[in-house]
């Protein structure tokens, strides 16, 4: 597991795709979000700053990483390599836990460097390095679940639909299922299954925008699927993670039974 | 180590091609040759001594261990060095990154002993200069090296190397046989092929395989004279000589020199010639062939 974990997040570092899609993203993030996010530092505290930063992060980039992570458990097939892994006796679930694990390693990789960066830039700045601390917070309680949950699917479900099909359908989900209002139309936004991170933001660090009435999480009036959207508070924040990290646990647990079985038929 | 093969099918999927057709074999230790054309069914053969496929029907024991259980599996790839026929590699990684991750799933746990067998290979396989540059970059043959020191990388008691050889240049094919060769001692080496040359000059022992079933199982002279007054020399301006399979026509003075494997003269001017093993095999597998229906 951790021989594939050290080479899989190694591959991955050195895919130029991964850094040339994410730095893209960043860069139109960038451009789209420079007023909000300086009005965000003008005006707020640390904690809002480094809380929104993290939201807008979380918001696009893994519509990126999404797809740079979706050829990596069928690459090994496509490039002859699998069967040559097979014939070792490290343990297929073993092997996919370590690709699993190294390739969200290696996905969290960008985010966190702009992140990072940006909340050090911040804190020299301003002299607030609690700054530092509300980013580790958020990082590991938004923008890490949402690594593990995107990465899970982006690595399993290419195994059974063709990898360009994948990116765009997931492309759609990610927007339809994070950003669209609940209020327009059916849609997984707001609801407990949000790996943008709503429940976090809100539940944990009380964030609701530069004037307090961003919903990004609890139910909505008149809205199909409020069952999956109860108010925002500490435990429906970490009940959100938890079924974001479940979801993952589920997909590749049943990814790896499956493989089990078809392997050597 | 000693395989033992018995009433061994695999068929591919349901109502699928057979590939292997109640095969029976044993497999001493040392070097053993395994020879038969494209789908003669070898690879799929090496592929279940390897613990990639399950049989159909029938038994495999490889050391004593059943290659259809989990725990039998697991102790024959613990002592394997697999070399698939067609080897992947990652190219973003380095020839020497390559080897440390097959190492460490192959178990290899020890970082400078590790290091250390890695470094080894990488000489053996004459890869040392390119250890540190991307498998991307390396040509047909290089890769093909890698795939070697790979299996070689936990001293393995098994070898089971498919079509080794295809893809490299006469020295390296050379050099690669010889190596083989020097492995094999208290190791069973398994070299299936469809390169008659490669098993003429490595092996003792050897089956051939056709249509999913054993043709033939002894020893290269005795394989060798299963075309003994079979094979003819017939020089000719005119055309090949109808009967018989032609195995070679060089340029002789005004005419051509064939040389063809035939039951009877194919020619009044034919004269008998010894055989080879590559004759050997022709006389063999047309007989099979046209015993069994294919071909």
């Amino acid at each position: 597991m951790i021989a594939a974990a050290r080479y899989e997040w190694r591959m991955l570092l050195r895919r130029r795709a991964m850094w040339v899609s994410m730095g893209s993203v960043a860069a139109l993030l960038a451009l789209v979000a420079a007023r909000q996010v300086s009005d965000e530092v003008r005006t707020g505290t640390a904690k809002d700053v480094m809380v929104s930063t993290a939201y807008l992060v979380n918001l696009v980039l893994p519509a990126a990483y999404g797809c740079v992570l979706a050829d990596r458990l069928i690459r090994s097939a496509k490039l002859g390599v699998a069967q040559l892994l097979d014939a070792t006796p490290a343990p297929a679930t073993g092997r996919m836990v370590g690709s699993y694990l190294g390739v969200c390693a290696a996905a969290a990789v960008p985010p966190a460097l702009l992140y990072f960066g940006f909340a050090g830039l911040y804190a020299g700045l301003t002299g607030t390095p609690a700054a530092l601390g509300w980013a580790l917070a958020a990082f590991a309680t938004v923008l890490l679940p949402a690594v593990l949950f995107v990465g899970a699917f982006a690595l399993v479900v290419p195994l059974v639909l063709p990898l360009p099909l994948f990116c765009v359908l997931y492309v759609g989900y990610w927007f339809w299922g994070n950003a669209v209002s609940p209020a327009l139309l059916p849609t997984l936004t707001q609801t407990l299954l949000t790996p943008v991170g709503g429940y976090p933001l809100q539940g944990l660090f009380g964030w609701y925008g530069p004037d307090g009435t961003l919903a990004i999480s609890g139910p909505v009036p008149h809205a199909t699927l409020n069952a999956l959207r109860p108010a925002a508070t500490p435990g429906t924040a970490w009940l959100s993670i938890a079924v974001l990290l479940a979801a993952a646990a589920l997909a590749l647990a049943t990814t790896a039974a499956l493989r089990a079985r078809t392997r050597t038929r | 180590m000693w395989i033992e093969i018995a009433g061994l099918s695999k068929r591919y999927g349901r109502g699928g091609a057979l590939a292997l057709d109640r095969l029976d074999l044993t497999v001493p230790t040392g070097m053993f040759g395994l020879l038969g054309a494209n789908g003669a069914g070898k690879t799929t053969l090496m592929r279940v001594l390897a613990g990639l496929l399950r049989p159909t029907a029938g038994t495999v024991h490889i050391g004593g261990n059943d290659v259809a259980t989990r725990p039998g599996k697991l102790a024959v790839q613990q002592v394997l060095g697999y070399l698939p026929q067609d080897l992947g590699v990652y190219p973003d990684l380095t020839g020497r990154e390559f080897l440390d991750y097959i190492a460490l799933l192959k178990g290899l746990e020890a970082g400078p002993a590790r290091r250390r067998r890695v470094a080894e290979l990488l000489e053996l396989v004459a890869l040392t200069g390119d250890a540190d540059r991307r498998l991307r970059g390396y040509s047909g043959g290089m890769r093909r090296r890698i795939g070697i020191a790979q299996a070689l990388l936990a001293d393995p008691r098994l070898l089971i190397v498919d079509e080794p050889t295809a893809g490299l240049d006469p020295q390296e094919r050379i050099r690669f046989r010889t190596l083989l060769s020097q492995l094999a001692g208290e190791r069973t080496v398994l070299l299936s092929t469809h390169i008659v040359e490669d098993i003429a000059q490595t092996c003792h022992q050897l089956a051939v395989l056709a249509g999913g079933r054993i043709a033939f199982r002894g020893t290269v002279a005795e394989l060798t004279r299963q075309a003994t007054d079979q094979v003819w020399s017939v020089t000719t301006a005119g055309p090949a000589p109808a009967a018989g399979t032609v195995v070679s026509a060089l340029p002789d003075g005004a005419g051509i020199r064939y040389r063809v494997v035939a039951a009877a003269a194919p020619a009044e001017e034919a004269v008998p010639v010894d055989p080879t093993l590559e004759d050997g095999y022709l006389a063999l597998v047309g007989t099979s062939a046209s015993v069994s229906g294919i071909g």
